[in-house]
């Protein structure tokens, strides 16, 4: 309980650091002001050519809605407040009834023209502006959903948010609306929020806001959609143009001088990337996406000098990238091993369940390499040696076990017929047939104590002096069994 | 009590009367109040103004009547808003309509209470401006329901009124009142204590619970 509190401490972005350490020094005034009026938003960001929705049209005053052409508007199309907040006052149209001035929503219900001038005119009276200030309608191009997600979402457009700080991507996550969230990407609305890895693109833990009436900001997991016709898994998503998205994040806050920014992208089936919204105060609900505290990652990389986007982004991958892998372990109950990993090797008297014995015995950190392709796993007879199994080898040697056999059966009948004298009374455990450069030998196996990601474990090793192996320990399937084997960080 | 002391007396002899000086320090009170829900244990709350209005109109009403008054309003309200919202109007005209509506409830609200003798029979010594203040709640609690949902709006106004709850204990405790009357250089101290709360960067309690996902412990 103590130990959880102290890592939310250090590692949990809040509201009062955000707003004090990251929203106020990083975000001038006049860059907010950019963020929280999407007119201007969508005006800085065509300079760097990055897209958009397109505008039909902007109604600023009753006059000019008093000589809107409903004609002009195309079948499906959006209106949303410039100056709104948290999703509020925007409303989808995703089809015009035929012969009629009725425009038809994500729910089904349908607003006639008086219905959307109402709504018009409370835009522009300030009902959903920050402030309630008088405001600007905005009636601009829906989306179109890219096949990938449509699959997931419902009826509405998902979109993804990364928060970037000193350049750098910090934390990304998917916004799936719901039949809860009446299509919108609003997690207070229901939505669902998924996190993703940021050094693949590729969706990890999801959430959604729970039903309690009040409690507020309280999320609970799931594991898939949750009110399709037919619910899809969530994790393991590839978000497409992954790259393109952290570059289109980091030119957003490049161009609107925000140094803490949300950026909100979605992606058009025929225009790719989007952007919706830039955010000067992006909500911290991202943590809960990713299963991850913000802080920590802010925290790393706030004097790191930045030289390029791409620059940026290769610094976000390497220090964040990675989530996918605990993802998959939560999910699987399989932990990720790299390709290689550091593990620990135990002196051979070491109890290694107890912890007092492998305090006091000595232990030696070396690097082994993961070989799917071998049962036994191996040991390089120098580390043995270190390890207390040189009697061991000398037993060994005073055998006079031939170098080499020309069949498996032959060394088999070898081992039947030697093993129990060879072992007896030395530290030999039994005797193995392996082919080892080239050739088929039999070698000595060994009980080693070892730890690998964080497990404490006694297991067979064969004593192999390979030529070929560059590493002092290669694990074979007996010891990787329930793990799974990452091979994208080789080497 | 306490005995006045010479900065009391001098401030009373000045013409500020002994109420004023109360409800003023009742403001510092109950502001401090609202950054503590708001900063430490991340409650929200309609604004500043609203709990400060509401915990001193409680100090008048008293907790049971301004707590029913509250309740009066906030149904009233939601009533004549689930009802004019399916006309066509102006936002405007809306909150007007339903001030007007409200005022009417009110009024037959206190026609109930005094004719079933509920216990409140001192109604007529409470200042009017104690009733108004509780239902200009209405104003926020609509604009919220408007703007946000219904869902925010009613959590809001829980936090509204715990912090007008906890004002109003403060504030009515009389030998607190008496001792902060004779002892004003709590005021500044008060000032202090904001400006630190003003500089506090940690979680707030709510956020130990909204995060608490991401607290998962290692395996040792």
């Amino acid at each position: 309980m103590i130990n959880s509190v102290q890592k939310l401490k250090r590692e949990i972005l809040g509201l009062n650091r955000r707003n004090q350490e990251y929203v106020r020094p990083y975000n001038s005034p006049s860059s907010k002001a950019i963020a929280d009026n999407k007119i201007q938003t969508k005006r800085v960001l065509k300079k760097e050519l990055i897209k958009t929705p397109e505008v039909y049209k902007l109604i600023r005053s009753k006059k000019q809605l008093e000589f809107l052409d409903w004609d002009s508007l195309p079948k499906s199309f959006v209106i949303k407040p410039n100056k709104g907040t948290g999703g509020n006052g925007i409303i989808v149209f995703y089809g015009k009834k035929k012969g009629k001035y009725e425009w038809i929503r994500p729910n089904g219900t349908s607003m006639n023209r008086r219905d959307i001038i109402l709504h018009i005119e409370n835009i522009l009276e300030g009902r959903f502006s920050m402030g309630s200030k008088s405001d600007i309608a905005i009636i601009e191009e829906r989306i179109k959903t890219d096949t990938l997600l449509k699959q997931y979402s419902y009826r509405g457009v998902p979109d993804i948010r990364i928060i970037c700080f000193n350049q750098v991507p910090v934390m990304a996550m998917l916004r799936l609306p719901t039949k809860k969230s009446d299509g919108t990407a609003n997690l207070h609305s229901g939505a669902i929020c998924t996190g993703i890895d940021i050094g693949t693109g590729i969706t990890t833990y999801s959430m959604h806001m729970k039903k309690s009436p009040f409690l507020s900001d309280t999320y609970e997991m799931t594991d898939s959609t949750i009110d399709l016709k037919e619910n899809k898994p969530l994790s393991g998503i590839q978000i497409p143009f992954w790259n393109e998205l952290l570059e289109i994040a980091l030119k957003c806050q490049e161009v609107s001088g925000l140094g803490y920014i949300g950026v909100d992208i979605a992606l058009d089936a025929e225009k790719g990337p989007v952007v919706f919204e830039m955010n000067a105060r992006p909500g911290l609900g991202i943590q809960v996406a990713n299963q991850a505290g913000l802080r920590w990652r802010l925290e790393k990389i706030k004097d790191v000098k930045i030289k390029s986007i791409k620059h940026g982004i290769r610094v976000s991958k390497n220090l964040f990238g990675g989530e996918i892998e605990e993802s998959i372990e939560a999910i699987s109950g399989r932990k990720v091993l790299n390709i290689t990993e550091k593990i620990y090797i135990y002196d051979k008297k070491t109890e290694i369940s107890k912890s007092s014995s492998r305090r006091k015995n000595t232990k030696e950190l070396v690097r082994a390499f993961m070989d799917t392709g071998i049962l036994t796993s191996r040991i390089d007879p120098k580390l043995a040696n270190r390890i207390g199994y040189m009697q061991a080898h000398k037993d060994f040697n005073k055998t006079n076990i031939p170098e080499n056999f020309n069949s498996f059966k032959q060394a088999q009948e070898y081992i039947d017929k030697h093993e129990q004298k060879v072992c007896k009374d030395t530290d030999i455990k039994r005797l193995a047939k392996i082919i080892e450069d080239g050739e088929i030998r039999i070698r000595p196996v060994f009980d080693v104590p070892f730890k690998m990601a964080k497990e404490y474990k006694v297991s067979e090793f064969v004593s192999s002096n390979s030529a070929d192996s560059i590493y002092p320990i290669t694990l074979g399937r007996v010891d990787l069994s329930g793990y799974l084997i990452d091979t994208s960080n080789t080497f | 009590m306490f005995e006045t002391t010479k900065l009391t007396q001098w401030i009373i002899a000045h013409g500020v009367s002994q109420t004023v000086l109360e409800i003023l320090i009742a403001m510092c009170i109950v502001s401090t109040i609202v950054s503590i829900t708001r900063y430490i244990i991340g409650s929200k709350t309609y604004g500043i103004y609203s709990p400060i209005i509401l915990a001193i109109a409680y100090s008048y009403t008293g907790l049971r009547y301004g707590l029913a008054v509250t309740i009066v309003v906030i149904l009233s309200s939601l009533l004549s808003y689930s009802i004019l919202r399916k006309i066509r109007m102006h936002y405007i005209t809306r909150i007007a309509t339903n001030y007007t509506i409200l005022a009417i409830v009110l009024i037959f609200f206190f026609i109930f209470i005094d004719t079933f003798k509920l216990g409140l029979e001192n109604m007529s010594n409470i200042p009017p401006l104690a009733f108004i203040s509780i239902a200009a709640l209405s104003d926020f609690f609509i604009k919220q329901y408007i703007k946000k949902s219904l869902k925010t709006s009613l959590t809001t106004l829980l936090g509204t009124i715990f912090v007008a709850i906890m004002g109003w204990f403060v504030i009515t405790r009389e030998i607190f009142s008496d001792f902060v009357l004779n002892n004003l250089w709590i005021i500044p101290i008060l000032a202090i204590a904001n400006i630190l709360l003003g500089m506090y960067k940690g979680l707030r309690i709510k956020d130990y619970f909204r995060f608490r996902f991401t607290a998962k412990e290692d395996d040792k």
